[in-house]
């Protein structure tokens, strides 16, 4: 059977012969990096390496990108919109309204703000988001960009040759591959990189645990969820809490964040506070839900699903080194996480570090001369490798760690590293008394009985002033926290 | 396709399944589900027995005594022990000289092994499975199967071809007790098959040490909560008088044989009494289970899913529980005295 | 027949049972979200025929009846280990029932000129498990079902299998050619290699297969040649179950003896 064309030439015939597989496919070498993880950070490096037509492997444990994941959450996508656009991003509803609140076991006081701005577009680049859909949407845009995909594969170890990283073990059989570069974005749990002596094992106070419910409500979940929140179809509420009411007596929060037909609310709180006091995580995030000022938000809601997870919160003085001969860190692996009680941050800077990771790696393959790269020897490196493959030392990737200390990145850890320590030090003021003066305070000025005004508002100065050390105290904890509004 | 006149077809065939004289109990539920579809069909058509082995005269009574008009009887040793190519070939060469209407068979090992042999080269319909059996005005077999894990039932017809086949799920149909005044007619035919046509040969057979589950009428079944200690379900069921099952966890976990798995990759039961132990209720295991009576959960998680599927439940340690059952069944004779 | 042996396995594309939801409001059933996934004992199918592969060397070659959109099942299979795979697809299949698919899949076993065609006990989605012992029929071969080990003899050309059978098990010989399937869950599938697992996925293309290529008349195919036709779907109906949990042993007790089933 022919066809005709114009030419006349091609024919079912004359199609080339297929080659059926061969016995034994080997893929050391024929790709640039791997990415060890496909969240939010491999794929970005994925995404700005590919860019650059590097040969790119991602490898992701779980059955698709996104499925390990655990998360609050809002999602922050500057750099996102930069390199991919936002077209087609999976999100669930832009955030309109934010809300902090200081919870004792009983009382609430709250601060909230729902600003005109965040209803246009870019929306502040604040969404929340599910993580399994996005990561998957965002991973995808690396395959776009020409990068390998492949899933349910776990990395166990790092391929190290004469004090070069060179590949990756995993745990398929047959399951080692080689490649120049191996970029670890493993996330929080950052096993094969702790256990290639890459950084240490984290400390214990420098860890947190985070816990998560997604409830729905019966019937039309996303128009309950507009009622109780005051929402319109696609905006959302970011709510955030801290006090004994919300954490108990522990360094972290609590938090509620509206999709579009569930509702993500859990705690956040460091895991030594958990094992020292005995905090069972479960308990605690249904004592939060249940805490007055919370549970009317929760009504009939039916819980489909519960996870939790570690997030590192070392801030800027627990980051590992980001590069070494053959691999770099990104994302939660470094340890660049914010959470500071306040700001919750992680997503950000991780598609911020692949980027610049990604570019870091670009660069350094630009720099080796062609002849250089089949011959097996990056310039400047020591050992040409027996199996033809090219090594790239470290020296050729730190414009990775120097971009990332001029970015938002470096600069906002750095610039609240002194808050966490300053929390810290405050700790039972903050988490404890403070949310409880406040309170009994608000209750004092706000009481109804036959008193005058007046007794009321003094009484509950006194409330406040009294916890903070008299109006000395009171400007002395202005000073100590002066940072945050420099 | 063939051209097939269906008014040439008449008759309802049951196949008889036995092993070395032993009647597999499918055989007499089909015999007696036939026995209703009759009812629907003209009085000249027959209700016959297909029996095929060796040494079989005493399995040929009792199909008459069990409801069959007539039976025929492929009597020859090449048919015993089973084997798909002699069954196959004897069977289709009576379907292609008596042009049944109807051929019913059981839907165990046997039955599904051999059915496609006969359905094929015959261009019969052949449903697989089925949990119903009806027939419609005009005449044709309706076959009810469940699809998509047993939340659909699909019935299917085989309007243009002959014979309707169909594979029955064992344990779904009652049969009828024996009567032996009945009368019908036995008749030999003539065996289709040489030794030297087949193609395999059965090495070896070993049965009975292994337990059928698909018969009891009470079940105690362990799941992963018993955590490898199988014995409160074991004692369990001798007060209860029930055999033992388990989940496919269990199974997994090398705790039990896989001949007493309940689920998708285990059996279908229907006793009257369902005990689950420590099981979670995946849809897979409900699967197998059911079509219970009655069905009782005995988990320490109030959350597990087999208490929407259970009518008794109670949330605790299912050693505890167990034991306190056992207490309360043993020491009474008459079960009802727990009413007490 | 050549030295080593030609296995096929027939694999087939189905909705994941797991991803199926019953709407606890409704009770119906949900499978639009369902993601396609090979068919679970098609894993068992294709672990029998690799062992094989293992043992004697077998040459084994995968093949699936579906739309193209079901290559990721042969992507699977070469990446397992299977030296080829192949699509048979054609618009003159649709609506081919056990019939029809089975005589598909015979002139698809005789293509390769295989020794022993493999397939799985049952697909998830159908559960008629009447397809390999009609693949048998066409063929005329010999046929070993419900098999839970394979013992390979080339030397007298004759496969033996372990069947699981009611209250026990059977071991069969069969000469060669012979359709095999094998019991759902009855071995333990080996992962895919890592670098199978690359192949396969980024650059492995499948034979392609349509009725003419295969020989297969379209009048013998499709919906018009099955003898079967589905005369209707109902729900069924849920059963209704008390789920009355109690307090006490005592009462569970009382419970189980009110209903008479001790």
């Amino acid at each position: 059977m022919t066809n005709s064309t114009d030419n006349g030439t091609e024919s079912a015939d004359d199609q080339p012969a297929r080659t059926p597989p061969p016995a034994q496919p080997n893929y050391d070498n024929a790709f640039d990096a791997i990415v060890v993880g496909a969240g939010l950070a491999g794929s970005a490096a994925a995404i700005t390496m590919a860019n650059e037509d590097l040969d790119v492997l991602m490898i992701e444990r779980g059955a698709y990108p996104g499925a390990k994941n655990v998360f609050g959450g809002v999602m922050y996508t500057p750099t996102i919109r930069d390199l991919v656009g936002m077209d087609g991003a999976p999100i669930e509803r832009y955030v309109g309204q934010r809300r902090y609140a200081m919870l004792t076991e009983e009382d609430e006081v709250s601060a909230s703000m729902n600003i005109g701005d965040w209803h246009e577009e870019p929306h502040n680049d604040s969404f929340t988001v599910l993580r399994g859909e996005f990561d998957e949407w965002f991973a995808e845009q690396a395959v776009e960009a020409g990068a390998t995909l492949i899933t349910e594969t776990t990395v166990t170890d790092l391929i190290r040759e004469n004090g070069y990283i060179v590949g990756v073990k995993t745990d398929r059989p047959d399951g080692d591959v080689r490649a120049p570069i191996v970029v670890l974005a493993e996330g929080g749990n950052s096993l094969v990189s702790e256990g290639a002596d890459l950084k240490a094992a984290p400390d214990r106070k420098d860890v947190a645990v985070a816990v998560k419910e997604v409830v729905e409500f019966p019937g039309d979940s996303d128009e309950i969820i507009e009622d109780r929140f005051r929402l319109g179809d696609e905006d959302g509420a970011a709510y955030h809490y801290f006090g004994e009411g919300a954490a108990g007596k522990s360094f972290g929060g609590g938090f509620i964040y509206t999709n579009d037909d569930t509702v993500s609310v859990g705690l956040a709180y460091r895991i030594e506070d958990s094992i020292s006091q005995g905090i069972n995580p479960e308990k605690r995030l249904n004592e939060f839900k249940s805490h007055p000022a919370v549970a009317p938000l929760f009504k009939d809601a039916r819980t489909v699903e519960y996870t939790a997870k570690t997030i590192p919160e070392g801030g800027a003085d627990a980051m590992p080194d980001l590069v070494h001969d053959g691999a770099l860190l990104v994302g939660d692996t470094a340890g660049l996480v914010l959470n500071n009680g306040v700001h919750l941050e992680g997503t950000n800077m991780a598609v911020e570090s692949g980027y610049h990771a990604g570019k870091a790696v670009v660069e350094a393959f630009n720099s080796i001369p062609a002849t250089e790269r089949t011959a097996g020897a990056a310039s400047g490196a020591a050992t040409a490798r027996a199996d033809g493959g090219m090594v790239i030392p470290s020296s050729h990737l730190q414009s990775y760690p120097d971009r990332l200390e001029e970015s938002f990145v470096v600069k906002n850890l750095e610039h609240y590293e002194w808050l966490i320590h300053r929390v810290t030090e405050d700790k039972e003021l903050l988490f404890e008394e403070l949310p409880e003066a406040l309170a009994d305070a608000a209750a004092e000025y706000f009481a109804i009985d036959r008193q005058p005004k007046q007794v009321h508002g003094e009484r509950a100065k006194e409330r406040v002033l009294g916890t903070l050390g008299g109006l000395r105290g009171l400007v002395k904890l202005g000073w100590r926290y002066r940072k945050l509004v420099r | 396709m063939p051209e097939v006149d269906v008014d040439e077809y008449k008759d309802i065939w049951v196949f008889i399944e036995e092993h070395a004289g032993e009647v597999a109990p499918v055989s007499w539920e089909l015999l007696a589900e036939a026995k209703q579809l009759m009812d629907e069909k003209p009085d000249d058509e027959e209700l016959v027995a297909l029996v095929i082995g060796s040494d079989v005269d005493d399995v040929a009574e009792e199909a008459i005594a069990r409801g069959a008009d007539r039976v025929l009887v492929a009597d020859d040793p090449i048919f015993e022990p089973y084997r798909a190519d002699p069954y196959g070939k004897q069977f289709r060469e009576l379907v292609a000289e008596r042009k049944p209407d109807i051929a019913l068979i059981g839907g165990t090992t046997t039955g599904r092994d051999f059915a496609g042999r006969v359905a094929v080269p015959t261009h019969a319909g052949l449903t697989a499975d089925c949990t119903q059996l009806g027939i419609d005005d005009e005449g044709h077999l309706e076959a009810g199967r469940p699809a998509f894990g047993g939340n659909v039932v699909a019935t299917i017809k085989c309007e243009a071809h002959r014979p309707q086949m169909a594979t029955i799920r064992p344990g779904v149909f009652e049969p009828l007790d024996r009567d032996e005044n009945r009368e019908g007619e036995i008749e030999h035919v003539d065996v289709a098959v040489e030794e030297d046509e087949t193609v395999t040969e059965v090495l070896e057979r070993e049965v009975g040490d292994t337990a059928d589950i698909t018969d009891a009428d009470r079940i105690v079944a362990a799941g992963g909560g018993v955590e490898g200690d199988l014995s409160p379900v074991e004692r369990l069921a001798e007060a209860l008088d029930a055999e033992v099952a388990a989940s496919r966890k269990a199974v997994d976990e090398g705790w039990i044989q896989h001949a007493r798995q309940v689920g998708q990759t285990g059996k279908t039961v229907r006793p009257e009494l369902y005990v689950a132990v420590g099981i979670s209720g995946a849809v897979q295991h409900l699967e197998g289970m059911n079509d219970s009576d009655v069905v009782v959960a005995i988990n320490n998680d109030p959350n597990a899913p087999i208490f929407d599927h259970a009518d008794y439940g109670i949330v605790g340690d299912l050693f505890e529980v167990c034991d306190e059952l056992v207490a309360a069944f043993e020491d009474a004779d008459d079960p009802q005295e727990v009413l007490a | 027949m050549t030295d080593n042996w030609t296995v096929v396995v027939g694999i087939k594309q189905v909705p994941d049972e797991d991803d199926v939801t019953i709407d606890p409001d409704t009770g119906t059933l949900n499978r639009a979200e369902a993601a396609a996934i090979l068919n679970p004992p098609d894993r068992n199918a294709l672990e029998a025929a690799l062992q094989l592969k293992d043992e004697v060397g077998a040459e084994v070659i995968a093949f699936t009846m579906g739309p193209p959109t079901a290559t990721p099942v042969l992507d699977l299979a070469v990446a397992l280990g299977c030296d080829d795979a192949a699509l048979i697809s054609d618009m003159a299949f649709a609506g081919s029932d056990t019939w029809p698919t089975s005589l598909t899949l015979a002139y698809a076993t005789e293509y390769f000129d295989a020794d022993v065609g493999i397939f799985g006990e049952e697909t998830t989605d159908s559960s008629t498990g009447q397809v390999p012992p009609g693949i048998a029929a066409h063929l005329d071969w010999a046929q070993l079902t419900y098999v839970e080990d394979l013992d390979p003899r080339p030397e007298d050309d004759q496969l033996v299998a372990t069947r699981d059978v009611e209250g026990g098990h059977e071991v069969v010989a069969a000469d060669l050619p012979v359709i095999v399937a094998v019991g759902y869950g009855d071995n333990e599938p080996r992962p895919a290699g890592l670098h199978r697992k690359l192949y396969a996925e980024t650059e492995f293309e499948p034979i392609e297969l349509d009725a003419e290529e295969l020989g297969i008349d379209p009048d013998e195919v499709g919906l018009d040649a099955s003898p079967t036709q589905v005369g209707g779907m109902d729900t069924a109906d849920p059963v209704e179950r008390e789920q009355k949990v109690v307090d006490s042993v005592e009462d569970l007790a009382a419970a189980i003896a009110e209903e008479g089933v001790v």
